[in-house]
This record gives structure tokens, C-alpha cells and sequence, in this order.
């Protein structure tokens, strides 16, 4: 049991929900994507990005539409579709209650433990 | 200096270091690799290098050089993550919402408990049993492979049912292959092909060891033939020294290997060729490791990038091989499984195929192997390829067999051979090129063999004979008794024709160097004065008269006489000097009227057929005509007295016949046999050159010589009186061959 194996375990269930966050707030490029995760500190690579926004769209969450770049070559937005951001909001959903689980637990683990040795008394 | 090239990438073209060009290909090659599984592979490769492309244009803008250099792609590379770091990142493929969760996942659990057995559903040739059992004992599943085939092979097939009870029995599951030890050619310890530095690093022993079983047999072998060269003029020639006894099946063997099994190249099959550990974590490691070091030396020594990049490049080739190995199989083993769970029926009928399919064609090639080996190491030696030196004349002929023995059907089954081999060791080496060399070389044996049947064809064209005389004398009482002489020396029936050996006139000598021919025939005439006379006339064929009269010539047929009998010899040696060309003796023994004669039946052991390849027939080609029942052709009996008539034989009568016992152990049951003067003319393939007059039997004979024109050529002849026959020639029908053997039948 390592360390990065267990950090890179947490990371992965919320890449997924991060992303689509991204994309709600309107169309984006992946390269913004990288950029805007990097800029909060969650760091992913470009290669596995791209994978996951294909899956993603093939699952009819996400759609997208090419846009001509000056000097490059044309990009591909991504959008959420009407199916993605009913997606997007059983993630929430989740995410709130995980992370008040995990807030309850961690940051309250003695109150909580407290707890339940008085109720067992 | 660096080359560069440009490069149409996502529909832009990118001036690119050649050098990074490569490094470029072999990263999107692993990409490739990697999403090899993925549904929407070719979108995700097209969206990771359409970025890649877009880097680069930003790259190319700032770039000094003005071109993409080797470390912008690692940079890029870096940015975009190598497909083994994919997998830490979490977003690998398996985890993906295309749910091929359970299959991935137990390909990648490594600890199974050992308890009990499965098929390996991973690691598999056909079914996984072996590689499963190999799992369970804890062994190398080529090892298991080997040994199953063993007993297949040598349980006379016992492996099959067992392995498909196994099959059928045991339970699939994805377990990784225990042991990645595979045998490779060792490319740093090779003195011809590296064979024996592979196996020597397989069985982790000296390499002198494999070496020298390799070689001392070859090396005696080589001495052992130069000796025998020695005492047998022209026996062993190069095929000979090769392929001959165990060394020549090691040396077999040895270019099976060669053939088969793959050179270790890169750094990760030199690893699996020492059955180091190798996967994907521990060569990620390796690489990982020589980036770090890597990157500090390139801060420092900027110049030096270059020249190691180069290096890191092939490493990333190196890793994606592999990596592509491992999707590729994975992928493999998916597909099947895939069918498996959507259609069990349609999988079991295609196993059944499978099975039925390896089975057929593993008995046909194991067959043909045995045969081979066979006929190479041990029938070659005493049966074909001692008879070819009877029929083959000049180097071309002899060429021109070897050819089409080893190519037509040597290759056939060496290439059988490393198919098996190679579905047996799993070895994946691209190597389209042996398909081709295979095909040629099998084109180039059929031309070989076309060109030998035209060359040996045309050695039968022609047919002679000369005539010789015996000197014989009257037999006191005027009864001639003929007999026949054993050989002398000893002659056996052919090794390979022992099942028909009744019915083939060949008998080969102890020291190999002869055949005994048996193609005599015996005819009784009417002699013209009061005394016996005997001769012999020789036949022999060849491409021109000449030479089928010098072949007739060395025919040796003694006959000899002792009082009142007449020893024939039983046959006539033909040597590796005098060929094989269908020579045939016509033995004719004249009698003088009033006396009689009586053959024993030892002469029924003579055989004649006649090799025809005249062009004039309609059916080209060699013919071969066997006549078996000769003997009646002359109307007469062995083992019974005839007396010369001037009408012809007659059989003497039974007093003479009980008269006759003493002297003779004939007996005589038979009804009476005339010997009937209009004989039903059997004359095939008849070349007639003589147009005129002609000579037979010391008198002048007319003959008048007539080809006919039905379609088989018949001969047809007429006879005028007893001297005369008259046999006609159409028009232009000059320039024929008309033997004396067939003016006798037309004459009698």
C-alpha cells in the first residue's frame, strides 16, 4: 500500500465530476480544462484527458462543436448536454454527502467517536 | 546536423527533426497501442495528436530553429503522458464508463491463490490448459507446451482427448503468465545464428554446452563422409555430409531454430530471453529512472541532449512494444470473450472447428515430418538417393532432384514445422518475408522438378539394340534343358518397395553400387540347319541413338552351357556408370527341328516392361507399359518339353513327357499347348528408322515398312512366308526406328 497509489485512488473518483464542472460553466477546450485544474492544484495529463472527454461524449453527456483557431488547427468545444448536466447533478448530489461525510468524519472524528462509546454505554 | 523533414500531420505540414520524427511516431504508435481496446480509439488519437499538432504550430512559432526539434516532442510527450502513466493517473482505460472493468481487472491481479487449476485465459495458445497448468505447477508454460506435445506425439495422440476433457473441465480465468521466459536467438553470443546462446540463456547454462552438442556430431560427420568419400567414389556429396545420421538432424534442427525463434533486439526480450522479470510496471520503472537522470544531465549538458534523447527515444519504442504486445493480446483474448458470453452455441461449433482444424492438420504434419526425416536420414541414404545415381546423369539432373526433394517437399514441411513452433513458443514476430521466401523457394523446386521430368524424359527417347551371339553346343541327346543361374553376389529387394518387391525388377547389390535387372525375356525359333544356336539382343533407351546403342552395349548378360543345359544369369547388373535405361535382353534360342527343348520355370522370374516417352503418341510423357504375362506371348509353358516342328513347337507327348522325368523334375498335368504360329501382334511405342532392306537372322528378309495412321500408332505388319514380312511406311515416314524385337514378332 503506497501513498501515490492511495492519492491517485481519491483523485479519480472526483476527476470525472471536476471536469463536468468545468464544461457547465460553458463551453470548453480541453487544453482550458488542463489549464484550469492545473490552476487548482489537480494535476491531470493531456493524454488521459482526452480519453475521458470521448467516453464521456459517447455517453451522450457531453457534445461539442469545432471551432477555427488562428494558426492552428480547429479545436473541438465541449458542451454539457441535457443528459450530462442530470449527470452533473446526481454527482453533486454525491459529492455533497461524500463531502460531508468525510468532513463530518475527519475534521469531527472525536465527537463522533465520543458519540457512539457514550450511546454504547 | 540534423535532417529534417516535413511531415503532413492532422493536415498541417510541420518541418520535424527526422530523429524526433521517430520518437513522434513510435509515442502515437503506443497511443495506438494503448486505446487498442478503447471504444472510441481512433477519436481519442485523432483529438491527442490534432493537440499535439496545435502545440507544435505554438512551438514553431517561438522556435529558433524553425522546426520541431527532439525536445519540443519530449515536451509535448511529457505534457500529454506516456501511456504507462496513464494508468496511475486513474483515467486508464479500465476504469472508463465503457465498463470493461471485470475482464481488465482480473488481468491485472497477479496474486492468485495457488489452490486450484484453470485454464489461463491470458496466456494462450489454443485453450489456455497448458499455460493454466504451467500457472498451477509454477512453471514455464512453453515447457508444458513442449512436453504436452511430447505426449501427444508420442502417446500416439492420448494429448488431445486430454486436453479437450481439460478444456471442457476447467474453469476460464485471467491470470498473468507466472514465468515471461521466452527463448530467443542471443544476437551477443552468436557464432552463426545465436541459437545456442538463446537456449544456453533459457536453460541458464554455459554456452559451450548447447554449442558443442550442436557442433561434435557435425564435425564427425563431416570426417566420418570425407572417409567414406574415400572408399566410395562419389557417394557422399554435400547432402550427404548434412544430412546424414544424428548430426544431420541436429543441423536440421539447428536452421529450424535459426527460422523460428525470433532475435532478442531490444532491451526488454533480452531481459525475457534471461526470464528476468519483465512487465510493464518494472520496464516503466527503468525508463522513469533514466529520465530523471536524464533531464538533470540535459540542464547541464544542453549538447549532449541530443545524442541521448536518441537513446531515450528508442527506449520509448522499446516500451511501447511492449506495451503493444500486452494490449494486443489483451485485445485478443477480449474478442473471444466476448463472443463467448453473446453466443456460447456459435463458440462451441468454432472451437469444435478449431480443434478438428489443429488436429487434422497437426496429424498431416506430423506425418509428413516422419516421412521426411525418413526418407532424408536413413531412406535417402540406401534407397532414392542411391537409385537417383541410376538415373540421373550430369550435374544439372542431379541438381535439379536435389532441388526438388528438398524444396518441393522439404519446404512444405519445414515450413508446417515452424508454424507449429511458433503457435507452440507464442513468438510474434512480424515476419511476412518467410511466407515469401517459403513460396519462392517452393515455386523454384515445382520449375526444378518440371525441368528434371523433361530432362529425364527425354533420356527415354530413343530406343537400340545389339545383337550378340552365344556360342552354344548341340546337347547330346538333342534335348536343351534351360536354366536359370543365380546371381552372383548378393542382391536385395529395395528397403522402400518391400510391400511390392514381387512385382519390381530391381534388386540392389550389398555394396549399394549396382542394380540387378530382371527384364529378360526368353524366345524359342526354329533353328535353319540341324544345330541349336543361341543370342542375346540388348535394348536400351537414351536422347539419341548413339548413345542408346552404348548403353545397350554395356549390358552384360553371360550365358552359359554345361552339357545338356543352359544356364541364363538371372538378371543384368546395371552400375551408377551404366544407368538405368530401361535395358531389356531378349534371350532367342533356336532349335533345330526334331529336337527339343524345355525351360525351367525359374525363367517365370524374369519381368520386362517398356518405358515409352515417343512424342509421337498422343499421350506425351513417360509411359510405362508392363507386360506381365510375357511368357504367353511365345506360347509356351515352363517346366515341359517341346519339340521343334517345322510347323512350329509342339509340345511333346506325355511318353516322352514320364520318359523325360528322370532327367527333369517337370511334370506335366497340362492339357496340351500348341504353340500357335498367328500370334496377335502387341507392339507399342514402335520407332521405325529402317526403310529398305534389312537383315534378320542371317537371311534377306523384304520388308516392306508401313506406319499406320490409327490413333495409337499400332504397327502393323504382314507376313509373306516364313522368310519374308512386309511391313509398310507411309509417306515421309522416314528417319523411324523399327527394333529388332518387334521384326521378330512381326517376322514370326
Amino acid at each position: 500500500m503506497n501513498i501515490e497509489n492511495t492519492q491517485s485512488q481519491m483523485r479519480k473518483g472526483v476527476l470525472e465530476f471536476c471536469i463536468l464542472s468545468i464544461i457547465k460553466r460553458g463551453e470548453a477546450y480541453p487544453s482550458d480544462i488542463i489549464e484550469e485544474m492545473k490552476k487548482a492544484n489537480l494535476q491531470i495529463l493531456e493524454g488521459t484527458l482526452y480519453p475521458l472527454l470521448t467516453r464521456l461524449k459517447n455517453a451522450d453527456f457531453l457534445t461539442y462543436r469545432w471551432v477555427e483557431s488562428t494558426g492552428g488547427p480547429p479545436r473541438k468545444y465541449f458542451s454539457l448536454t441535457d443528459k450530462g448536466a442530470e449527470f452533473y447533478k446526481e454527482l453533486e448530489a454525491t459529492w455533497q454527502e461524500m463531502a460531508n461525510a468525510v468532513q463530518l468524519i475527519t475534521q469531527n472524528g472525536y465527537q463522533v467517536a465520543e458519540l457512539t462509546t457514550t450511546n454504547s454505554q | 546536423m540534423k535532417k529534417v523533414i516535413n511531415i503532413n500531420f492532422q493536415g498541417r505540414v510541420i518541418p520535424i527533426e527526422e530523429s524526433a520524427y521517430e520518437i513522434l511516431q513510435n509515442y502515437t504508435d503506443s497511443l495506438r497501442r494503448y486505446f487498442a481496446r478503447e471504444e472510441g480509439r481512433d477519436e481519442i488519437i485523432n483529438d491527442i495528436e490534432n493537440r499535439i499538432a496545435e502545440l507544435f504550430t505554438e512551438d514553431l512559432k517561438k522556435s529558433q530553429a524553425g522546426c520541431v526539434t527532439e525536445a519540443d516532442v519530449a515536451k509535448v510527450i511529457n505534457n500529454m503522458g506516456r501511456p504507462e502513466e496513464f494508468d496511475g493517473e486513474g483515467v486508464g482505460a479500465e476504469t472508463g464508463i465503457s465498463g470493461t472493468a471485470a475482464t481488465s481487472s482480473s488481468y491485472t491481479t497477479q496474486d492468485e491463490p495457488r489452490g486450484s487449476l484453470f485454464r489461463n485465459e491470458n496466456d494462450k495458445v489454443l485453450g489456455g490448459v497448458c499455460s493454466g497448468l504451467a500457472h498451477y505447477l509454477k512453471m514455464d508454460p512453453t515447457i508444458v507446451r513442449v512436453l504436452f506435445a511430447l505426449v501427444t506425439l508420442g502417446g500416439f495422440g492420448s494429448g488431445i482427448p486430454l486436453y479437450i476433457i481439460l478444456w471442457i473441465v476447467l474453469p476460464a480465468k485471467g491470470m498473468q503468465s507466472n514465468m515471461r521466459k521466452r527463448l530467443y536467438r542471443n544476437p551477443d553470443s552468436k557464432v552463426i545464428g545465436g541459437v545456442a546462446g538463446g537456449i544456453a540463456a533459457y536453460f541458464n547454462i554455459a554456452v559451450w554446452i548447447p554449442r558443442v552438442i550442436f557442433a561434435i556430431p557435425l564435425i564427425a560427420g563431416v570426417i566420418g563422409s570425407l572417409f567414406q568419400n574415400i572408399w566410395f567414389f562419389g557417394h557422399g556429396s554435400f547432402p550427404d555430409v548434412v544430412f546424414s545420421g544424428f548430426g544431420g538432424t541436429l543441423a536440421f534442427i539447428y536452421i529450424v531454430l535459426w527460422i523460428v525463434i525470433p532475435e532478442a533486439k531490444t532491451a526488454s526480450e533480452k531481459l525475457e530471453m534471461r526470464g528476468e522479470k519483465v512487465d510493464l510496471e518494472s520496464i516503466k520503472n527503468s525508463v522513469q529512472e533514466e529520465l530523471q537522470g536524464l533531464k538533470g544531465r540535459a540542464e547541464k549538458f544542453g549538447a549532449e541532449f541530443g545524442e541521448k534523447a536518441k537513446e531515450w527515444g528508442k527506449d520509448v519504442s522499446d516500451l511501447g512494444k511492449e506495451a503493444g504486445d500486452r494490449s494486443r493480446a489483451f485485445s485478443a483474448e477480449i474478442a473471444p470473450a466476448a463472443n463467448r458470453a453473446g453466443n456460447g452455441l456459435g463458440h462451441a461449433i468454432g472451437v469444435l472447428f478449431k480443434v478438428f482444424f489443429l488436429f487434422i492438420a497437426g496429424i498431416i504434419v506430423f506425418a509428413l515430418f516422419v516421412a521426411f526425416t525418413a526418407v532424408i536420414f536413413s531412406g535417402f541414404g540406401l534407397g532414392m538417393y542411391d537409385l537417383k545415381n541410376f538415373f540421373l546423369t550430369g550435374f544439372w539432373q542431379n541438381f535439379l532432384a536435389f532441388n526438388t526433394i528438398f524444396l518441393l517437399f522439404g519446404v512444405p514441411i519445414i515450413a508446417a514445422i515452424v508454424w507449429i513452433i511458433r503457435r507452440m513458443t507464442g513468438s510474434r514476430s512480424n515476419s511476412s518475408y518467410l511466407g515469401w521466401v517459403f513460396g519462392s523457394l517452393w515455386t523454384i523446386g515445382i520449375i526444378s522438378a518440371t525441368f528434371l521430368a523433361a530432362m529425364v524424359t527425354r533420356e527415354f527417347k530413343r530406343v537400340e539394340s545389339v545383337q550378340e551371339d552365344v556360342a552354344i553346343t548341340n546337347p547330346v541327346n538333342g534335348r536343351l534343358h534351360v536354366d536359370v543361374m543365380p546371381a552372383e553376389g548378393k542382391f536385395y529387394n529395395l528397403s522402400w518397395f518391400d510391400d511390392v518387391s514381387d512385382d519390381i525388377p530391381f534388386m540392389i547389390s550389398a555394396e549399394e553400387d549396382s542394380l540387378l535387372m530382371n527384364t529378360v525375356k526368353v524366345k524359342i525359333d526354329k533353328s535353319d540347319d540341324s544345330n541349336f544356336h543361341a543370342y542375346i539382343v540388348k535394348f536400351a533407351r537414351a536422347s539419341n541413338p548413339v548413345n542408346a546403342e552404348a548403353y545397350a552395349e554395356k549390358v552384360e548378360f553371360p550365358i552359359s552351357q554345361k552339357d545338356s543345359t543352359l544356364f541364363l544369369s538371372s538378371g543384368f547388373a546395371i552400375t551408377k556408370d551404366t544407368k538405368f535405361r530401361n535395358q531389356q535382353v531378349l534371350v532367342v534360342v533356336e532349335v533345330p527341328v526334331g529336337k527339343q527343348i524345355n525351360l525351367d520355370n525359374r525363367i517365370n522370374d524374369f519381368d520386362w516392361f517398356t518405358v515409352s516417352t515417343n512424342k509421337r503418341n498422343r499421350n506425351r510423357g513417360m509411359r510405362i507399359d508392363w507386360e506381365d504375362e510375357w511368357d504367353r506371348g511365345y506360347g509356351y509353358k515352363t517346366d515341359i518339353w517341346y519339340t521343334m516342328t517345322p510347323s512350329g513347337l509342339e509340345k511333346t507327348d506325355k511318353r516322352s513327357d514320364n520318359w523325360n522325368t528322370d532327367e527333369n523334375d517337370s511334370n506335366g498335368n497340362e492339357d496340351g499347348y500348341r504353340y500357335k504360329k498367328e500370334r496377335k501382334l502387341n507392339v507399342d511405342s514402335m520407332n521405325i528408322k529402317m526403310d529398305g532392306d534389312m537383315k534378320i537372322n542371317g537371311k534377306d528378309t523384304t520388308i516392306n515398312i508401313k506406319l499406320n495412321t490409327t490413333q495409337e500408332n499400332r504397327f502393323k505388319g504382314k507376313k509373306e512366308s516364313d522368310e519374308e514380312v512386309v511391313v509398310s511406311l507411309g509417306k515421309g515416314r522416314r528417319g523411324h526406328t523399327i527394333s529388332v524385337l518387334d521384326l521378330m514378332m512381326i517376322g514370326r
